[in-house]
C-alpha cells in the first residue's frame, strides 16, 4: 500500500499567476495582518439516483470559488467570491484585510515556492471523472438489483452514486504555493423491508478516494445491496432495545463512531484553546483505561478521510491523541497552533472555499489490543452488542451519544435476539475508564461517513477493534 | 441588489431557451444571488468576520420523460452552456419516468411584496452596528457570574435574490432577507460543565430580540442545568419545551412528505383520512404567513405557496407534496417543492390554550425535555431514541436538572398520547410548535 502513487493531474481553472497571487496577498496584508492565505477550489460532481426501479435522475455540479483569510492575533477576517476576475479577488482580499485595521510593516510577501508533492495517497486506477455515465449507472443498477433480489420481504430500494473531483490551490504569505487534486466516490443503498404491515430499513455503502476499480476489488455493488437488504430483513424480527445501564460489547469497525464522538472532537485544538472542552486541562493526564490508545491518521491510503495536504496546505501526520489512557496530542490547524504555540498536525480542514478552516478529524481509530474478540463476547453474561451504528454527537462537557441501528442481546456469552435502534449515552472520561477489554481485530467502518462541525461537513473514517465497556446507558424501551 | 435583477432573469431565460434548442422537452433554470455577513465575537473581541457575495445557478431538464439536473457556482457562459448540453445528453441515458414533467402554469399567483420577505433596513446596517450587537449580547450574558465560559456571540445577515424561469411560461422572482443574533454559554467548572445557547432569527431587523433578552434567555437556559442528577430507568410523562417540539415537528414533517410516502419510508404511509393522533393535534403547513422564516411566494415547481392543514384534530388530512410526488400519489401539489425534494414552509403545531406553567403544575412526576443529543430518529418505524437533558418534575414543581439519560418512544404513540398543548407558539424557525405534554416515554438512566 505504501508504494508511490502518481497524483491525478491538476488542472488550473483559476487563471491567476503566482505574481497575481502574491499581489493579492500583499493587499490582504495591507492593514497589518500577521498572515494571509488564498484558497482556490474547482470541483466537479456527478450524481445518479435510482428508485422505483428506474434511474430516476442524474445530476452534475460545478463549483468554483476562492476564499481569502487574514489573521491578526486571534482575529480572522474572511472573504470569498465565485467570480475570479482579478478585481473581484482584490475586493475579497480588502474585505478580509479589514479585520486587522492597522498598518502594514511595508514588506511585501515572499515569493511563492511550489511545494506540491510528486506522490499521492489517492490510489486511483479507473478515475471516476473519466468513466462513462453508463458505467456508473451499471454500478447503481447492480446494487439495486442485489438488494431487491435478496429477499421477497424487500419492499423498496434506493441506490445513490456520487463522485467528485476537487482541484485546489493554496497560496499564503509564508511563501507557500501548493496544489492537490482529490477524488471521491460513494455508492450507497437503502433497503426497506415489509412484513405484516411492519417496516424496517437497512443501509450499506462504500467508496473513498479511489477509482471505480474499488467496486470490483474491494466492495462490490452486489454486496452493498445485499448487506442493506440483510439488515432491513433482520430488523423485521428484532425486539425492542433494552433500557438502562448494562455491559456493552462493540463490534469492530463501525463502532469507531464512539471514539470519534467521545474523544476526537474534544481533542480538536480550538476547543482546548477556548477552554470549552473538558479535555483542555488534561494534557499529560489520565482520562481512560490503560487499554485505550487512539490515533488520527489522515495518511492512510485512499480512505475517505485522507488527504495529501490539509486545507491550509500542511502535510498531515499520524497523530497520537491518547496513549494508554493518557492525553498526548491535539488535532491542530494553523490558527490554534499559532496561539497555543503547538506543533502543526495537518488537521486544518474546510468544507469548501466559502468556509475558514478549523481543526477536524480525518481517520480516527482506537488501536488494537490483546483480547481475542470471542473471549470478549464470552466474558459477558448479560449485555448489549452493538452491531451497526448510524452516528453520534458530543458536547464539550464530554456527554456523548451514539445511535445503534442494529444490536443484539448478549446472554451467557452468546449473541441471541437482534434488537432495534437505540441511542447510548455516557460521559467520555467515565466511559473511557470503563473500557476493560480491547480486541486484536482493528477494522474501519463504512467509507461513507461525514462529520459536521460549525455547519461544515467533511468526509471522515472511524475505526475500532471489538471493545467491552463495563457499563453504559442504553436508551431502549423495554 | 435590485438593479441587477434583470441580468439574473435574462441569464435564466437564455438558458431555458438554449436547453429547448438542445432538445429538452421542458427546462427550468433558477438563479440566486446572495450577500452574506457574519461576525463571531468572543470574550469581548472579534473572532471572525466574513463578508461575501455568491451566486449559484440550478437547472432541470426533461427529455422523453427523463430528468437531469445540474448546478454551478461558475456563472461563466461557456460553463453554463456546457452544463445545459450535458444535461440534455445525460437525460437521454436515464430511464423514462411516466410521472416526470412540469406542473402546468398556475393561474393564481402570490404577491411577493405582500409577504414582507425583504427588509431594506438590513441592507442599510453598517458593520459597526452588527459587530456592536454581537458584542453587547455576549457582554450582557457574561455579566452573570454563574457563567464560566463563552462560545461567543454571532450576528449574521443575508440578502438573497432568487429568479425561477420555466419553459411552461413561469417566471418568478423575489428578494428576501434574514438576520440572526445569538450567544452560546457554559456554566460550572471544567469537570462539571453545562452549556446552552439562545438565538433570535428573523426576516426583519426590528423583529429581532434585543441583546439583553437573548443574553437573559441564554443564561437562564444554561444555569438551570447545573448540578444535574441521573434518574432511574422509568416510563414517565415528558413535557417538550418549544425548542424540543421543533425537532419533533421536523421529524413529523419527514414522515408526512409525499416522497417518503411513495418510497414507503414513513410509518404514516396509507394513513390518509385516518386518525393518527388525538383531538389536541392540529398541524399546519403555511407558506403565506407574512414575514415569517418559512414564507415564500412560490415553490421550486413554480407553484404558488398556500396553507395546507396536514393533521386536523388528529386526522391526517394531507401529505405535503411537490408536483412529482403528488402525481405519483394521485394527489395535488401542496406547494412544497424544494429543489429536487419536498421542504417545509412554516410547518407548525397549532397552539392550545394552556400555559406552560399550568402544564408543569398539572404533572405529578415527569421530565421536562430541554435539550437532546444525537439523532436517533427513524421515519420508517417512527421510533425515537435520543440523549436527553431535562428538568425533573415532582408534584407539579421543578425539582432538579437531569442529564446523561435517554428518552425513547414512537412518534405514532406520542401523537396519540398528547395530553396538553401549550399556548406559547412562536415562529423562531420555519418548523415550530408550542410546549407539548406527552403521556409517556421511556427515560433510561441508571
Amino acid at each position: 500500500m505504501n508504494k508511490p502513487n502518481i497524483p491525478l493531474p491538476y488542472v488550473d481553472h483559476f487563471g491567476l499567476s503566482p505574481a497575481d497571487l502574491r499581489s493579492v496577498l500583499g493587499i490582504a496584508l495591507a492593514s497589518g495582518g500577521d498572515f494571509a492565505e488564498i484558497f482556490m477550489e474547482y470541483r466537479t460532481y456527478d450524481f445518479i439516483n435510482m428508485e422505483e426501479d428506474i434511474i430516476k435522475e442524474t445530476a452534475e455540479a460545478v463549483s468554483i470559488g476562492l476564499g481569502i483569510r487574514v489573521i491578526r492575533g486571534d482575529r480572522t477576517g474572511f472573504g470569498y467570491t465565485n467570480d475570479l476576475a482579478l478585481d473581484k479577488v482584490r475586493k475579497a482580499a480588502l474585505t478580509a484585510s479589514a479585520i486587522a485595521h492597522g498598518k502594514s510593516d511595508g514588506a511585501s510577501p515572499p515569493a511563492l515556492r511550489d511545494r506540491t508533492r510528486a506522490t499521492s495517497r489517492y490510489i486511483v486506477r479507473r478515475p471516476a471523472h473519466k468513466a462513462s455515465l453508463l458505467a456508473k449507472m451499471a454500478l447503481v443498477r447492480e446494487a439495486y438489483a442485489a438488494a431487491q433480489a435478496f429477499d421477497k420481504r424487500i419492499a423498496k430500494v434506493k441506490a445513490h452514486y456520487s463522485d467528485s473531483l476537487k482541484h485546489m490551490c493554496i497560496a499564503n504569505s509564508e511563501g507557500l504555493l501548493v496544489r492537490d487534486t482529490r477524488p471521491m466516490v460513494k455508492l450507497v443503498c437503502v433497503a426497506i423491508s415489509e412484513k405484516d404491515g411492519k417496516r424496517e430499513s437497512g443501509y450499506w455503502g462504500g467508496g473513498g478516494r479511489v477509482g471505480l476499480e474499488y467496486f470490483r476489488d474491494v466492495l462490490t455493488p452486489r454486496r452493498i445491496g445485499e448487506e442493506a437488504a440483510r439488515e432491513a430483513v433482520l430488523l423485521l424480527g428484532a425486539a425492542d432495545a433494552p433500557a438502562g445501564e448494562m455491559p456493552i460489547v462493540l463490534a469492530p469497525g463501525h463502532s469507531g463512531v464512539l471514539i470519534h464522538e467521545a474523544v476526537g472532537h474534544l481533542l480538536e485544538a480550538d476547543f482546548s484553546r477556548k477552554k470549552t472542552s473538558v479535555f483542555w486541562n488534561k494534557m499529560g493526564k489520565r482520562v481512560g483505561s490503560p487499554l485505550v490508545t487512539i490515533y488520527d491518521d489522515p495518511t492512510v491510503p485512499s480512505f475517505r478521510g485522507s488527504y495529501n495536504i490539509d486545507d491550509e496546505g500542511t502535510p498531515p501526520r499520524k497523530t497520537l491523541l491518547i496513549d494508554k489512557g493518557i492525553v498526548r496530542g491535539l488535532l491542530q490547524d494553523k490558527l490554534s497552533c499559532r496561539l497555543m504555540r503547538g506543533r502543526l498536525t495537518g488537521h486544518g480542514r474546510r468544507e469548501d472555499y466559502s468556509c475558514a478552516p478549523i481543526p477536524r478529524m480525518a481517520n480516527t481509530y482506537i488501536a488494537a489490543g490483546e483480547d481475542a474478540p470471542e473471549d470478549i463476547l464470552r466474558s459477558v453474561k448479560k449485555g448489549f452488542y452493538v452491531a451497526s451504528l448510524s452516528g453520534g454527537q458530543v458536547e464539550d462537557s464530554g456527554k456523548f451519544t451514539f445511535s445503534v441501528s442494529l444490536g443484539y442481546l448478549i446472554e451467557d456469552g452468546k449473541l441471541t435476539a437482534p434488537v432495534k435502534q437505540a441511542t447510548l449515552i455516557g460521559t467520555n472520561i467515565d466511559i473511557l475508564n470503563k473500557i476493560d477489554m480491547v480486541g486484536t481485530d482493528l477494522e474501519f467502518g463504512l467509507q461513507t461517513g461525514t462529520c459536521s462541525k460549525d455547519g461544515q461537513d467533511v468526509p471522515v473514517t472511524d475505526g475500532c477493534p471489538t471493545l467491552r465497556i463495563a457499563k453504559m446507558t442504553v436508551g431502549g424501551t423495554s | 441588489m435590485k438593479k441587477e435583477a434583470p441580468a439574473l432573469r435574462d441569464l435564466a431565460e437564455s438558458l431555458v431557451t438554449l436547453a429547448r434548442k438542445c432538445g429538452a422537452d421542458e427546462a427550468e433554470v433558477s438563479v440566486s444571488d446572495g450577500y452574506e455577513f457574519n461576525v463571531d465575537v468572543r470574550k469581548g473581541k472579534i473572532e471572525q468576520l466574513v463578508e461575501a457575495g455568491s451566486r449559484v445557478c440550478g437547472l432541470r431538464v426533461i427529455k422523453d420523460k427523463k430528468t437531469a439536473f445540474a448546478s454551478s457556482s461558475d456563472l461563466e457562459m461557456g460553463t453554463l452552456k456546457r452544463l445545459v448540453r450535458n444535461a440534455v445528453r445525460r437525460a437521454e441515458l436515464g430511464n423514462p419516468d411516466e410521472f416526470a414533467g412540469f406542473a402546468p402554469l398556475s393561474k393564481e399567483t402570490v404577491d411577493a411584496a405582500a409577504l414582507k420577505l425583504y427588509d431594506p433596513a438590513i441592507a442599510g446596517l453598517d458593520s459597526k452596528t452588527k459587530i456592536g450587537l454581537a458584542l453587547e449580547t455576549e457582554r450582557a450574558a457574561l455579566r452573570d457570574k454563574r457563567i464560566t465560559n463563552s462560545y461567543g456571540a454571532t450576528f449574521a445577515s443575508n440578502e438573497i435574490r432568487s429568479v425561477l424561469t420555466m419553459s411552461n411560461g413561469f417566471v418568478g422572482e423575489y428578494a428576501q432577507t434574514y438576520c440572526g443574533l445569538g450567544v452560546g454559554l457554559q456554566a460550572g467548572d471544567t469537570d462539571n460543565r453545562v452549556e446552552d445557547s439562545w438565538s433570535s432569527s428573523k426576516r426583519h431587523f426590528k423583529d429581532l430580540e434585543s441583546p439583553e433578552a437573548i443574553a437573559r434567555k441564554a443564561v437562564e437556559r444554561t444555569v438551570r442545568q447545573l448540578k444535574p442528577r441521573k434518574v432511574k430507568t422509568q416510563n414517565v410523562p415528558v413535557i417538550f419545551e418549544p425548542t424540543q417540539t421543533a425537532w419533533l415537528m421536523g421529524f413529523l414533517f419527514g414522515c408526512v412528505t409525499g416522497t417518503a410516502v411513495y418510497q414507503k419510508a414513513t410509518f404514516l404511509e396509507g394513513k390518509l383520512g385516518r386518525l393518527v393522533g388525538n383531538e389536541r393535534l392540529t398541524v399546519v403547513d403555511d407558506g403565506l404567513l407574512p414575514g415569517e422564516l418559512g414564507t415564500h411566494p412560490f415553490d421550486s415547481d413554480g407553484l404558488p405557496s398556500r396553507r395546507t392543514v396536514v393533521i386536523e384534530r388528529g386526522v391526517l388530512k394531507n401529505y405535503l407534496c411537490n408536483y412529482y410526488a403528488a402525481r405519483k400519489l394521485r394527489l395535488k401539489s401542496t406547494g412544497n417543492a424544494d429543489g429536487n425534494g419536498v421542504g417545509p414552509n412554516n410547518f407548525y403545531l397549532e397552539a392550545g390554550t394552556v400555559s406552560p406553567k399550568d402544564i408543569i403544575a398539572g404533572t405529578k412526576r415527569g421530565l421536562i425535555l430541554i435539550r437532546t443529543l444525537g439523532h436517533g430518529l427513524n421515519s420508517v418505524t417512527g421510533d425515537i431514541s435520543r440523549g436527553a437533558f431535562g428538568l425533573w418534575v415532582e408534584d407539579g414543581e421543578i425539582a432538579y436538572p437531569v442529564s446523561e439519560v435517554t428518552i425513547s418512544g414512537n412518534l405514532g404513540k406520542i401523537l396519540e398520547g398528547i395530553e396538553a398543548v401549550g399556548n406559547d407558539l412562536e415562529f423562531h424557525s420555519p418548523v415550530t410548535g408550542p410546549t407539548v405534554k406527552v403521556a409517556e416515554m421511556t427515560v433510561a438512566g441508571e
